[in-house]
């Protein structure tokens, strides 16, 4: 029996966490609602298929809200109510940012969809002019061309020929073309040259964070089982009944909205629910509020209190003697200029364990490793270690936090911070 | 009998469909075509083919050429073959399996050394009483044991009564059956609007068994050519070469013609019955075996033919044989003409035998079957000469039924007119500087030596510049074709399109002369023919317009491009004119005096259209279709105004609103759709939609990120507002702002989430661009700074029900 549940648990956490990573199935319930992005942005597209005509259309929200799934979703379902009707190219601004690039790229999609052979010499000019014929082509077979640019902002860079060739090709009644870009950045249209901007027809798609009512059924929707589960039923009932009452509860919702608070996006959203149903009991097999606080906890990390907390004494040394040069408004350090401060604090208070500039040295270079201290210049390699200067990348407070929760802190080190900050 | 000429496609004929055979019922044509058929004429032409039929006999006794293309097929090259090959039976149907393409083209190809030399070619051609043209439809004999010639009558007859006779006839748009409109039951008076279906077709729609009359005793039914045509037994096909050959035969080139059933999907529901398509085969066949005219029409055309008589049809598509695809024929619009013009050379030049190896070669191989792909020359696509070659392919499978059947909406078609792609029938507000454009360039083209001309347009995006001058263009094209005007050529080159200025030589080199070289080569060319007018042929001494679009781009450092390409125009044997178009005014006095002096003389503005104007553009292309309210025009036309007088914004605006007006329209259920068409039928466009459109072009979203952002991210934004206004400096650093947010945290008992998650949130805004911000490594030393006015911020979030406390702060 015991195994039973146990199996039925594994598989339980297998169909959640296949779910999780299924964006059709997170945004499915999009196709429904008639004013959802969803909607508006098919309808557009698939206009420009039915009516033979040309768009281009910006998707703009923040990273993380869903826009390439949507743009993916859509894109699937027209493919399958237009078979044949449809040839996409992709590009990513990371990837093709570079004009002649992005033209290459696009003529090698064009091929490969096609079926045509595709030269890897051929210069950006035929390139360019292969485009305009194929649109020509395409639009007179009743096909409709589909640029997907992602990272929209980064093809804006230089002279935006790609965006101009691809506007301007636009403009001829034969073709039928919709240029969709992709961004995170919402002033993206302004980046766009005039010439470009003028041929582009600004209709723009906004996708924001949904909000914390729609976050709390996307979250029952995921972690429901179906009742058509194939295991003992009265598993899915048991599962499902004690999920209910973890739903209702309080500190669910206050677990969910201190998520939801620092990012309020679906994908926050899933790596959180993803690192719940890890962390699933295989034992018992149901989900508990702890699942849930914990994956909070471990989702918002505090890295450089967690390096404080980690650093040796002698490292803390070092801060807190950076940190009383800062209080003293010397505003330029170095090494030497710590360690001089070093010495000081060890004559000032005839402790014992002062350390030699080697061992000072080894601490300085592990603090530059872990980013709590930083170079001010990068530019002057010539100089050693020791004469560059520095800046201190915490800040007293986080100092004194972390120095509070050092399990075996110096009395001395809370005293000089604490002494030198409220003085 | 003539020789049966066929196509080597046979194989995809897929036996003889009947014509009894119920098709579906034609869908909503395109055009609702009703030709009352008149039965005078049909008289004199009835004899044609008893005449020819003897000619034929007399051409006959003259030996060989009858029987060449035979010959040529079996034995291979030779054209004078023996007569045994007269033996062949002429009553049976050509074997097809022996029939194809690629192995007889390239026998053809053999043949073409030895007969140019006496074969003479011609545009018309008179034989047999018949004048065939190049480009003429034709009537291509199939079979032989089809019904003799004797009976292709030229007028059909009524299905009723089994007569022709002289009184009007109609046509059923089914069956395609001829009904007397007397002998019809009940008799109609006279030819009614619309689709009209006889009265077996509808019968026999409802599933009824109907017996059609048959005719009386002794006398059968004729078919007509068209529907020998319609059922396979005959073939249309297009001349595209008319030639004689040495030995006095005639020879056609043809471009043959499909029904829909012999293509690989057969028939569609949305095929009309009187369709073909164009296909992409080419054969050569003697001219007697081509019978008559038929004329084959595009959609436009055939909606309005009405006097051609029974042989109409209507041709949309081309069909690839290979492929099995389709695609639309290429709309012949007089706005693209020099494109299509180049069309039309590149064609004859591979049609044509004569033409050049290479270009054979590849219709030789592009006419083989898949199996010798890989023998083919590998040509990449996206290569310069591939790009010929390719794209054949590129077509579609089944034509989709929504292109052919679905009727536009008011809404549709405005927003098909307001389609930047969609040329305006005229160029409202923009008569003047098109006068000037056109004096400019007569002037320069009929002088003698047209010395420095340049003329330089300015003017911000979207005012129709380079629309004005194509339409210049088009103007004097016509006036050139009517004689009125001395012929010049037109170089056309747009500066964004070109991936480095210098690439400008090869581009204008490559369009003067068709020759591709590198820039330098082009260069040196292009100043001998310019500076020292050496000219090669006939046509270079044309006076050259060359039109530089985004003239901005050729700016180099040293501006040698510019210098050369203005300089040339003074100088005595070039006869070219520059046209430059940019957006800046001041572009010539930027530049180096040297350049300004030759371009800066003569200037023409094109300022910003005010609101007057845009109106007049918008409803200029919206005439006849009534979907706007007048003040819905009025005020898109006036914010753009205001703004940047775009007139492409200006469309764009008017579109937007047209499909968010279609939108809400197709959202609606059904019924209250119905309804709205029955109390009004016209779904106006109101005001609201202009400024919901207006509202997604010009308004920036982030007012609308800031609203939904999260909690912390909120508190973040207040706190750096707050802070910017307490210090009057609007850069920040994290650390201050770190210490800002805790503060009003504490204050208002809110927890305070620590400093590396505060950081996080920063990072995300930074993303967003909805604040400015170093890269994150600096952390509490990264400056910071908002993208927006903090008004924005203060607007967003004054009134946010989730966290009141931060209307304090703003």
């Amino acid at each position: 029996m015991v195994e039973k549940k146990a199996a039925a648990a594994a598989e339980a956490s297998v169909l959640l966490r296949r779910r999780l990573c299924d964006s059709a199935f997170i945004f499915a319930p999009l196709r429904s609602s008639p004013d959802g992005n969803y909607s508006k942005l098919k309808f557009l597209i698939s206009n420009s298929i039915t009516e033979a005509c040309n768009n281009s259309v910006l998707i703009l929200g923040p990273r993380g809200s869903g826009k390439n799934a949507v743009l993916e979703l859509v894109l699937e379902d027209l493919r399958g109510e237009y078979q044949d009707m449809i040839s996409v190219v992709r590009l990513n601004g990371l990837l093709h940012g570079d004009d002649n690039y992005g033209m290459k790229e696009i003529a090698r999609q064009l091929c490969l969809e096609h079926g045509l052979l595709f030269s890897k010499i051929a210069s950006s000019d035929d390139n360019s002019r292969f485009l305009i014929d194929m649109l020509r082509e395409c639009g007179l077979a009743h096909k409709t061309v589909i640029f997907v640019l992602d990272e929209f902002d980064l093809f804006t860079q230089g002279k935006q020929r790609l965006l101009y060739g691809l506007l301007d090709a636009m403009q001829s009644l034969v073709s039928q073309s919709v240029v969709i870009g992709v961004s995170c950045r919402l002033d993206a249209d302004q980046l766009l040259e005039k010439r470009v901007r003028s041929r582009f027809s600004h209709r723009k798609l906004l996708f924001v964070p949904p909000s914390v009512e729609d976050l709390q059924r996307l979250v029952e929707r995921i972690l429901y089982l179906p009742a058509d589960f194939s295991s003992p039923c009265d598993f899915v009932t048991e599962f499902n009944s004690k999920l209910g009452k973890i739903f209702v509860d309080k500190k669910f919702k206050d677990v969910l909205g201190s998520v939801s608070n620092v990012d309020g996006s679906i994908s926050n959203l899933l790596r959180f629910l993803f690192r719940v149903v890890s962390s699933l009991d295989l034992e018992s097999g149901l989900l508990s509020l702890d699942n849930f606080k914990t994956a909070s906890l471990s989702i918002h990390r505090h890295p450089k209190m967690e390096n404080i907390r980690n650093a040796s004494i002698l490292e803390l040394y070092l801060l807190v003697c950076m940190h009383r040069l800062e209080v003293k408004e010397q505003n330029s350090y170095n090494f030497n200029s710590i360690m001089k401060e070093y010495k000081a604090i060890h004559d000032a208070y005839k402790s014992s364990d002062c350390r030699g500039g080697n061992a000072c040295l080894r601490a300085f270079e592990h603090l530059l490793e872990r980013e709590l201290i930083s170079f001010t210049d990068t530019r002057r390699g010539g100089l050693s270690i020791e004469y560059r200067p520095v800046k201190l990348l915490v800040s007293p407070h986080e100092l004194h936090q972390g120095l509070k929760s050092y399990p075996s802190c110096p009395v001395i080190l809370q005293k000089l911070l604490n002494h030198e900050t409220y003085k | 009998m003539a020789e049966t000429p066929c196509k080597s496609k046979l194989k995809s004929l897929r036996g003889k469909p009947s014509p009894s055979t119920p098709v579906p019922a034609t869908p909503q044509p395109l055009t609702p075509r009703r030709s009352p058929r008149l039965a005078s004429g049909g008289s004199i032409q009835q004899q044609t083919p008893q005449k020819r039929d003897a000619e034929a006999d007399g051409s006959d006794r003259c030996g060989t050429p009858r029987s060449a293309k035979k010959s040529r097929r079996s034995i291979g090259g030779a054209f004078d073959s023996s007569p045994g090959n007269c033996a062949f039976s002429p009553g049976s149907p050509d074997p097809p399996e022996s029939r194809r393409g690629g192995r007889r083209k390239a026998e053809e190809r053999h043949n073409v050394p030895r007969a140019t030399k006496k074969r003479v070619y011609y545009k018309k051609v008179v034989y047999d009483d018949g004048q065939f043209e190049v480009g003429d439809d034709v009537y291509v004999r199939r079979r032989e044991d089809a019904e003799s010639d004797a009976d292709d009558p030229e007028v059909e007859d009524c299905r009723i009564c089994f007569n022709s006779g002289k009184s009007i006839m109609i046509e059923c748009d089914d069956c395609l059956g001829g009904f007397h409109l007397k002998c019809l039951n009940p008799p109609l008076k006279e030819v009614p609007e619309g689709d009209w279906i006889c009265t077996f077709c509808e019968a026999r729609k409802l599933g009824k068994i109907v017996v059609p009359p048959k005719p009386p005793e002794g006398k059968r039914i004729r078919r007509t050519f068209k529907e020998k045509l319609l059922s396979s037994d005959l073939w249309a096909a297009r001349i595209e070469g008319l030639w004689k050959e040495p030995d006095g035969s005639y020879w056609a080139k043809v471009r043959w013609y499909m029904i829909p059933e012999e293509t690989a999907v057969g028939r569609q529901p949305h095929n009309l019955r009187r369709e073909l398509y164009c296909t992409t085969e080419m054969d050569t066949v003697e001219l007697e075996s081509v019978l008559r005219h038929c004329y084959v029409m595009n959609p436009k055309e055939f909606v309005k033919a009405d006097n051609e008589g029974d042989d109409v049809f209507l041709c949309e598509y081309e069909y690839d044989v290979q492929w099995h695809s389709f695609k639309r024929l290429a709309e012949i619009d007089g706005y693209d003409n020099d494109e299509d013009d180049t069309d039309e050379e590149w064609k004859f030049s591979k049609d044509d035998d004569d033409s050049t190896d290479g270009d054979s070669e590849y219709e030789k191989e592009s006419s083989r079957g898949p199996a010798y792909k890989h023998q083919m020359r590998q040509v990449a696509a996206n290569s310069c000469k591939g790009r010929i070659f390719g794209l054949q392919k590129v077509g579609i499978k089944k034509i989709p039924e929504h292109v052919r059947c679905h009727k536009q909406t008011e809404l549709e078609k405005a927003k098909t007119m307001l389609l930047l792609a969609t040329l305006p029938k005229s160029l409202p507000c923009r008569t003047k500087e098109m006068e000037e454009i056109t004096i400019f360039i007569k002037n320069a083209i009929s002088e003698e030596n047209c010395l420095g001309r340049c003329l330089y347009i300015h003017g911000v995006p979207g005012t129709g510049k380079t629309m004005t001058v194509h339409t210049v263009m088009r103007n004097l094209r016509s006036e050139v074709d009517s004689g009125l005007l001395g012929p010049y050529c037109l170089v056309e080159i747009n500066g964004l399109k070109l991936s480095t200025p210098e690439t400008i030589y090869r581009a204008i080199y490559e369009a003067l002369t068709g020759h591709r070289v590198g820039w330098r080569k082009a260069l040196h060319l292009l100043n001998e023919r310019f500076c020292e007018g050496k000219t090669v042929g006939k046509e270079d001494r044309r006076p050259c317009v060359l039109l530089i679009d985004e003239l901005d781009l050729l700016v180099t450092r040293n501006q040698s491009v510019l210098y050369n390409i203005l300089d040339w125009p003074t100088k005595l044997h070039s006869r070219l004119i520059v046209i430059g178009i940019a957006n800046t005014m001041d572009l010539p006095d930027k530049l180096l005096p040297r350049i300004s002096s030759r371009m800066g003389i003569q200037r023409l503005c094109f300022g910003p259209y005010n609101y007057q104007q845009l109106q007049e553009i918008i409803s200029c292309r919206l005439r006849g279709v009534n979907v706007f309210e007048e003040q819905a025009v009025e005020f898109a036309s006036r914010k753009v105004a205001a703004i940047s007088g775009d007139a492409r914004r200006a469309l764009e605006i008017c579109r937007r609103a047209a499909e968010l007006a279609d939108y809400r329209q197709k959202q609606l259920p059904q019924s209250m759709v119905e309804s709205l068409h029955l109390n009004d039928r016209n779904f106006l466009i109101g005001i609201n939609d202009v400024e919901a459109a207006i509202q997604e072009m010009f308004q920036a979203p982030h007012i609308q990120v800031i609203k939904s952002c999260p909690r912390l991210s909120k508190i973040f934004m207040v706190a750096m507002v707050h802070e910017v206004y307490r210090t009057g400096i609007c850069e920040i650093t994290f650390e201050k702002l770190a210490a800002a947010a805790s503060r009003l945290c504490a204050s208002n008992g809110e927890e305070f989430p620590g400093w590396d998650i505060l950081f996080k949130v920063g990072c995300k805004l930074g993303e967003c661009r909805i604040i400015l911000c170093e890269e994150g490594g600096k952390h509490r030393l990264q400056k910071m700074q908002l993208n927006f006015p903090s008004d924005d911020v203060a607007f967003a979030l004054k009134d946010c029900p989730e966290i009141p406390w931060l209307a304090k702060y703003l």
